[in-house]
């Protein structure tokens, strides 16, 4: 496992119990001061090699996307956060699309959603040849607070499904 | 997001993040990130600029083949300043 959980259990339980209040006050900078953020002193690291014009890209969201008609919108009540993620695809629209993320202003993502999951500009790059392949399955999450499960069951899952599809990289734009 | 970034590479998937606060980057580590003035919610800058969208994604590209340490965070230049909510 390259993330430490260990000291981190016990802060975030403790956290939790702590911050609720303000949580439901919705005071979020005193909280967000208070985190026990997942300290780590190694970086892990797989070297790039090849050319983006012969490889699979996917993109991953934190901004709270989801597809208003098909997909229900993520929880942006729990002091947890949502684990779950939103598969979106390549041909999405705007108007397929809908925000829940309660941390960050949607106004902007809204007009342009380009400025948080920026897939037609890389569906422009596959038609220029710039990148080979843009994934047919992209990836968004929202706010997540419980980082032990975060890790132990979303991401092992949302792996998965990325090689599946035989992804090479991964564009990440968090909000 | 961060942690989802690490997990990535940990597992053998090269990744790029992008990132808007140094000093968060800081204490997140990302494996490999560019690091933008833009505010929260707005990573590549502002609406309907498609030309700037594309460039930082370019930014991206090129980084992801010269960095060659874990951990480097490259900063790019852009500037916008969102306006004030009406």
């Amino acid at each position: 496992m390259p993330v430490n959980l260990e000291n981190f259990r016990p802060a975030y339980e403790k956290w939790v119990a702590d911050s609720l209040v303000d949580y439901q006050a919705g005071n979020m900078k005193e909280i967000v001061k208070k985190y026990p953020f997942v300290e780590s002193t190694d970086i892990p690291w797989t070297p790039y090699s090849g050319v983006p014009s012969d490889q699979t890209f996917a993109l991953i969201t934190s901004g709270g996307l989801f597809l208003k008609d098909q997909q229900p919108p993520f929880d942006t009540k729990s002091i947890h956060g949502d684990l779950s993620f939103r598969e979106i695809p390549r041909t999405v629209r705007q108007t397929d699309l809908d925000f829940a993320h309660a941390h960050y202003d949607h106004s902007l993502a809204r007009q342009d959603f380009n400025i948080v999951f920026p897939v037609e500009r890389f569906c422009e790059l596959e038609g220029d040849g710039i990148v080979g392949k843009v994934a047919e399955t992209h990836y968004s999450f929202s706010y997540v607070n419980d980082a032990a499960r975060l890790v132990t069951e979303a991401v092992p899952e949302l792996l998965d499904r990325i090689r599946a599809q035989g992804v090479d990289v991964l564009f990440m734009v968090p909000v | 997001m961060g942690l989802i970034q690490r997990m990535a590479e940990a597992a053998g998937i090269p990744t790029i993040s992008m990132g808007n606060a140094a000093d968060r980057m800081a204490y997140i580590k990302p494996p490999r990130a560019l690091l933008v003035k833009f505010a929260r919610g707005s990573m590549l800058g502002e609406p309907g600029n498609s030309q700037r969208q594309r460039r930082i994604i370019m930014d991206a590209l090129s980084a992801l083949q010269t960095m060659t340490e874990p951990g480097t965070i490259r900063e790019l230049p852009y500037r916008w300043k969102r306006p004030d909510p009406s």
